[in-house]
């Protein structure tokens, strides 16, 4: 019983937001380095991938 | 909880980055290999006296990334290397890393950013309150495609290698404000109920295409425009392909597995 109701209980306002910063700071990294970082290493290998998203690339 | 909220949302992007591999590698990257034969050699049509082929060549770089465009261009167009020469040297500078082949290099970075936009929807969703569940899934990976993908390729729409194309620290600068507007602004048209908000929405959205995205100089470009148009039309196909699947599996996670918890 205890268990189950632990289970519905919705995030927290506090859980919400650190939850969603640190996913939004660690996508926005991640895209950047895929999609838009200033490196001839990190360009190449992900060359073809940012022409089909579409990233201003070149 | 909050480990689980980034871990579904990173398990479904690599599902969606996976997925987005194959769909590339069906119709994308040969058009991007068909572009690259043209890359590099002279439009056919130069308006005579405008542009030195030297700075065409330049411009199409593969790895012109690292080079401050102005004082580089005109470098360029003084020297005597060609064109074909300076790509070479260029991109032996880069490489592909850890030695791997293009396609596993392709796999990595569609599944680093597939993983980097599910938590940027996972986020967004999360702060604003409005989970994404299964049924509407679909719906939100809808809207990030048209925030990420279709709004901003009104200004910029997805080049070939060798297109035409203005300086690419601005166009990044465009690209990612139109997509920071978009999103806001479409948050406000479609979630928020006042009609203020939705008009102040529709602002957001038309702003920076009243601005102007940055455009090149000088438009001539060896790559047949057909092959641009195929292009374009594939790219927004695959990257709303890819939308939806993220969008679809981000839900059926949180459903099954972070929201139970």
């Amino acid at each position: 019983m205890a268990t189950s109701t632990v289970s519905s209980v919705p995030l927290s306002l506090n859980d919400r937001l650190t939850a969603g910063i640190l996913a939004l700071l660690i996508g926005g990294f991640l895209v950047f380095g895929a999609g838009l970082a200033n490196s001839a290493v990190l360009h190449d290998t992900a060359h073809d991938v940012r022409h089909s998203y579409g990233f201003p690339c070149h | 909880m909050i480990v689980k909220t980034l871990l579904a949302a990173v398990v479904a992007g690599l599902i969606a980055g996976v997925f987005m591999t194959a769909a590339q590698e069906a119709r994308v990257v040969p058009l991007i290999l068909h572009a690259e034969e043209y890359e590099g050699k002279e439009p056919a049509a130069t308006v005579p006296g405008t542009e030195t082929p030297a700075k065409e060549g330049e411009t199409h770089n593969h790895s012109s990334l690292n080079a401050p465009s102005f004082p580089t261009d005109i470098l360029a167009a003084l020297s005597p290397v060609t064109p074909a020469y300076a790509h070479e040297g260029e991109h032996e500078e880069g490489g592909i890393m850890f030695g791997m082949s293009r396609f596993s290099g392709t796999l990595l970075a569609n599944l680093v950013a597939g993983a980097g936009f599910g938590l940027l929807l996972a986020g967004v969703s999360v702060l604003i309150g409005h989970p994404v569940t299964l049924s509407n899934g679909a719906l939100w990976g809808a809207f990030g495609w048209l925030a990420v993908h279709l709004l901003p390729a009104i200004g910029l729409p997805p080049e070939l290698p060798g297109f035409p194309a203005a300086d690419l620290g601005d166009r990044q600068t465009w690209w990612v404000a139109t997509i920071l507007l978009s999103s806001a602004g479409l948050y406000l048209v479609a979630l928020r109920p006042e009609i203020a908000a939705k008009i102040i929405g529709l602002v957001l959205i038309a702003a920076p295409h009243l601005y102007g995205a940055p455009q090149p100089t000088d438009i001539a470009s060896s790559v047949p425009a057909v092959l641009g148009a195929e292009f374009a039309v594939a790219a927004l196909a695959t990257t709303l392909a890819f939308w939806l699947v993220l969008g679809v599996v981000s839900g059926f996670i949180n459903d099954r597995f972070a929201r139970a918890a």
